[in-house]
C-alpha cells in the first residue's frame, strides 16, 4: 500500500508537468493547434531598415499576416533585402502593395507595415515587392530640415 | 596545493559521474527512480508552487504599477512570462531544489555511507554508484525539469490573478500581449533546457558532496552546506553562460 | 582442492606512512571458524576489506578458490562477492527497506527466484536467527542485538561459502552475545560455510574458533589452535590471551620519559 501512495503522486507529479507544458504553450505562447501552418514568402528590397530583426511581425491595417524570416544585405546595390512569411495560400497579396519598415509606437520595435494596392495580378511565392519605403531614421530627418532652413 | 586538492576533488567528482551513469538505465531500475522522483519531486513541489506563485504575483504587481504610469499595462502580460519562462522559473526552480531535495540527497547518501551501508552494498556484489546514486541522479533530471513546467504555470496564473482580477488590467491585453510575443521555443524551449542543465549540475553536487564527505557528524554537516553553497553559485553562473549562448545573437 | 579457502602470502599494506600488515602470511581452512585477534587498531577489518577486494594491498596475493582477488576486475569482484557474506560491525542494515526486504535484497538483485520462493528463503533465514516475527519492522524499531541477527540472516542468505564477521560481539550484552556465538557456530556447522571472525573479545572468541591468529604491529605473533595459543611461551601471546594491561604491548603510547615531560613543562613556564 505504501508503495502505491508512491506510485500514484509519482504519476500525479508528472501529469501535473504535462498539463503545465501544455497550458504553457496554449495559454502563454498561443500556439494554436487549429491553425494552418501554410505560408509563402515575399521579398522586399529597403535602402535602410533601421534595426528591424528577424521574427519581427509583418502586418496590414495593423493586424498581423505575416513574420520577418531573413534580413540579407545586397552589397552591389547596397540595399537590404529582407524575406518574410505571410500567411495563407499565395494570392492574398497584389503586385503593388507597398512595404513600409514603421515604428510600434515611439521608441518600440520596427515591423513592417504592407500597404494593399489596387492592381489585378497578385503576388506569387518568391515574388519581390517593389514599391517600397524604408524606415524614418530621425537623425537624417533632422539633416534633411537643417538643409531646407539653409536654402 | 590548495589547487591541486581541488582538482583532485574535481576530478574524483568526475568519476563518479561516469562511474555512476555509465551503461543506460535498466528497466529494472525505473521503479529505483521512481521511488526517488517521489522524493526529490513530488515532495519539493509544495514549496515550488507556493514561491511560483508570490514571485508571479510580485511581478504582476510591480510591472503593472511602473507600467500604468506609462499607459502600458498590456505589456504585463508579455512581461511577466518573459521573465519567468526564461529566467526565473528555471533558476529559482533549481535553487529551491537546491536547498530543499540536494542537501537531503547529500545528509541520506553520507549517513549511508557512514552507516557501512554502501560498503555492505558493496560487499554483496551490488555496485551503490548503481544502485544508490544513479537512480539519484536520474530523478533530478526528471525531476527538476518537471518542477520548473509547474513553477512557469503557476507563477504566470498568479501574476493574472493579481494583475487582471484584482488591480484591474484587461484579460484580453494581458493573454494576447502575452500570446503575440512569446515563442513556444525561443522562450519556453531554451528556458527548458537551461533547468536541464541546472539539474544535472544540482544533483551531481549533492550527490558528490554526500559521497566524498568524511563520515563524521562535522563532515556531514559541512557537506550539505557546501551542496547548497556551490550549487547555487553554479546555477547562477550557468545561468549567464547559458543566456549568452542561447541568446546572445545580438 | 586444498584444504584452504583462503591463502594470503606476503600481504603489506601501508596507510599514509604506517605499515597497518607488514608482509604477513595465513592461510584460513575451509569449513572451520578462524579467528584474527589482535588489540584494536591492529588492521583487523581492514584484513577484511582486503580479502573483500575493496582495499588493495600494497604488495603480495590473497588466493580465495585460488583466484587472486587482487588482480580482480571490477565486473570479476562483483561476481565473486556473491560468494561472500558479511557482517559489519555496525550491521549496516539499508534504513530505508523493512527486515524482510534487507533479508530479500541479494535474493532481489542476484537470483530471478520468484516472489514466493524468496519469501520462503526469507522466512527460514529470519527463523534461523530467531526473528520471524519482526519481519515487517523496519532497522530503527530493532534493538542492537536484534539489527545483528537480522544483518546476519541477511549475510547468508545467499548460502555463501564465506562468512565473514567483524567484531560480531562488540557492544552486545551478555545475552545476545551468548546468541550471536551459539548462531555463528550453528551456522557454521549446519551450511558447512567457512567463518572468518574478527573479534577481540577472547572469551566468546576462543570458545568457538577452530584456529586462532594473533595480530600485532603488522605481523601474525601467534598462530593455532585456542589450546596451543593459552599453552603459547610468547609473552605478548601470553599478555593477549590473558588480558593483562601492560607487558611488551605497552600500556602508554610512546612519548618522553614523563619525568622530563612534567619538569620540562615547568622549566618552560618559568622561564616565560
Amino acid at each position: 500500500m505504501r508503495m502505491r501512495t508512491v506510485e500514484i503522486s509519482v504519476g500525479a507529479f508528472v501529469l501535473a508537468g504535462l498539463i503545465a507544458l501544455v497550458l504553457l504553450a496554449i495559454q502563454v505562447s498561443g500556439v494554436s493547434l487549429t491553425q494552418s501552418e501554410q505560408s509563402y514568402s515575399i521579398t522586399a528590397r529597403f535602402d535602410d531598415i533601421a534595426g528591424l530583426r528577424p521574427r519581427a511581425k509583418v502586418s496590414m491595417a495593423g493586424v498581423t499576416i505575416g513574420r520577418v524570416r531573413d534580413i540579407a544585405v545586397d552589397m552591389e546595390w547596397g540595399d537590404a533585402i529582407v524575406t518574410m512569411e505571410i500567411f495563407g495560400e499565395p494570392g492574398s497579396l497584389t503586385t503593388d502593395t507597398g512595404a513600409k519598415i514603421l515604428t510600434e509606437g515611439i521608441l518600440g520595435a520596427r515591423y513592417v507595415g504592407l500597404l494593399p494596392g489596387g492592381d489585378d495580378e497578385k503576388l506569387g511565392a518568391g515574388d519581390e515587392i517593389t514599391e517600397t519605403q524604408g524606415a524614418l531614421v530621425l537623425e537624417n530627418l533632422i539633416g534633411d530640415f537643417l538643409t531646407s532652413l539653409g536654402d | 596545493m590548495r589547487f591541486l586538492a581541488w582538482l583532485e576533488a574535481l576530478g574524483r567528482a568526475a568519476l563518479l559521474w561516469v562511474n555512476a551513469m555509465r551503461g543506460l538505465p535498466r528497466w529494472s531500475d525505473v521503479k529505483l527512480v521512481g521511488r526517488q522522483i517521489y522524493n526529490v519531486g513530488f515532495l519539493s513541489l509544495i514549496i515550488i508552487v507556493l514561491s511560483a506563485f508570490s514571485i508571479g504575483a510580485v511581478l504582476a504587481l510591480q510591472f503593472y504599477t511602473q507600467l500604468a504610469r506609462f499607459g502600458a499595462e498590456d505589456a504585463v502580460g508579455l512581461g511577466l512570462a518573459l521573465v519567468v519562462l526564461r529566467e526565473l522559473g528555471p533558476v529559482v526552480t533549481a535553487l529551491l531544489f537546491a536547498g530543499r531535495a540536494g542537501s537531503a540527497l547529500t545528509a541520506e547518501i553520507g549517513l549511508m555511507k557512514t552507516t557501512e551501508q554502501l560498503s555492505s552494498m558493496e560487499m554483496m556484489g551490488v555496485d551503490p554508484l548503481h544502485r544508490i546514486v544513479a537512480p539519484r541522479i536520474w530523478a533530478g533530471i526528471i525531476s527538476v525539469p518537471i518542477l520548473t513546467l509547474i513553477f512557469n504555470i503557476v507563477a504566470i496564473y498568479g501574476g493574472a490573478l493579481v494583475a487582471v482580477d484584482w488591480l484591474g488590467a484587461d484579460p484580453g491585453g494581458f493573454w494576447s500581449g502575452m500570446q503575440d510575443v512569446v515563442q513556444l521555443w525561443e522562450d519556453l524551449g531554451k528556458g527548458m533546457i537551461k533547468s536541464v542543465v541546472f539539474a544535472v549540475l544540482v544533483t551531481w553536487v549533492a550527490v558528490f558532496q554526500g559521497y566524498d564527505s568524511p563520515p563524521t557528524a562535522e563532515g556531514m554537516s559541512m557537506a550539505t552546506t557546501r551542496t547548497v553553497v556551490i550549487s547555487s553559485v553554479l546555477i547562477l553562473a550557468a545561468d549567464f553562460l547559458l543566456t549568452l549562448v542561447l541568446y546572445g545573437d545580438f | 582442492m586444498s584444504d584452504n579457502l583462503i591463502e594470503i602470502s606476503h600481504l603489506t599494506f601501508f596507510r599514509g606512512e604506517r605499515a597497518i600488515f607488514d608482509d604477513i602470511s595465513l592461510s584460513i581452512p575451509r569449513g572451520k571458524i578462524t579467528a584474527i585477534m589482535g588489540p584494536s587498531g591492529t588492521g583487523k577489518t581492514t584484513l577484511l576489506r582486503i580479502i573483500g577486494g575493496q582495499l588493495r594491498p600494497d604488495r603480495g596475493r590473497v588466493l580465495v578458490n585460488g583466484t587472486d582477488v587482487c588482480r580482480m576486475d571490477r565486473h570479476q569482484l562483483f561476481a565473486f562477492r556473491r560468494n561472500l557474506g558479511m557482517l559489519f560491525q555496525s550491521s549496516a542494515l539499508f534504513t530505508d527497506l523493512s527486515v524482510f526486504e534487507n533479508v530479500a535484497f541479494p535474493m532481489r538483485v542476484h537470483t530471478k527466484l520468484g516472489e514466493e520462493t524468496i519469501r520462503d528463503i526469507v522466512l527460514m533465514k529470519l527463523n534461523a536467527v530467531g526473528l520471524r516475527g519482526a519481519r515487517d519492522l523496519s532497522p530503527a524499531e530493532l534493538s542492537g542485538g536484534m539489527a545483528r541477527r537480522v544483518a546476519l540472516a541477511r549475510a547468508i542468505s545467499l548460502d555463501p561459502d564465506l562468512i565473514m564477521y567483524d567484531e560480531p560481539f562488540t557492544g552486545q550484552d551478555p545475552i545476545a552475545m551468548g546468541v550471536l556465538v551459539g548462531l555463528i557456530k550453528q551456522l557454521n556447522q549446519a551450511l558447512g560455510t567457512t567463518s572468518l571472525l574478527v573479534s577481540h573479545d577472547i572469551h566468546e572468541t576462543v570458545s568457538i574458533a577452530d584456529q586462532i591468529f594473533i595480530l600485532a604491529d603488522g605481523r601474525v605473533i601467534g598462530a593455532g589452535t585456542p589450546e596451543e595459543l593459552r599453552a603459547s611461551p610468547s609473552p605478548r601471546v601470553q599478555q593477549f590471551m590473558h588480558g593483562l594491561p601492560d607487558g611488551p604491548v605497552p600500556f602508554h603510547y610512546p612519548a618522553d620519559d614523563i619525568a622530563f615531560d612534567i619538569m620540562g613543562d615547568q622549566q618552560a613556564g618559568r622561564s616565560a
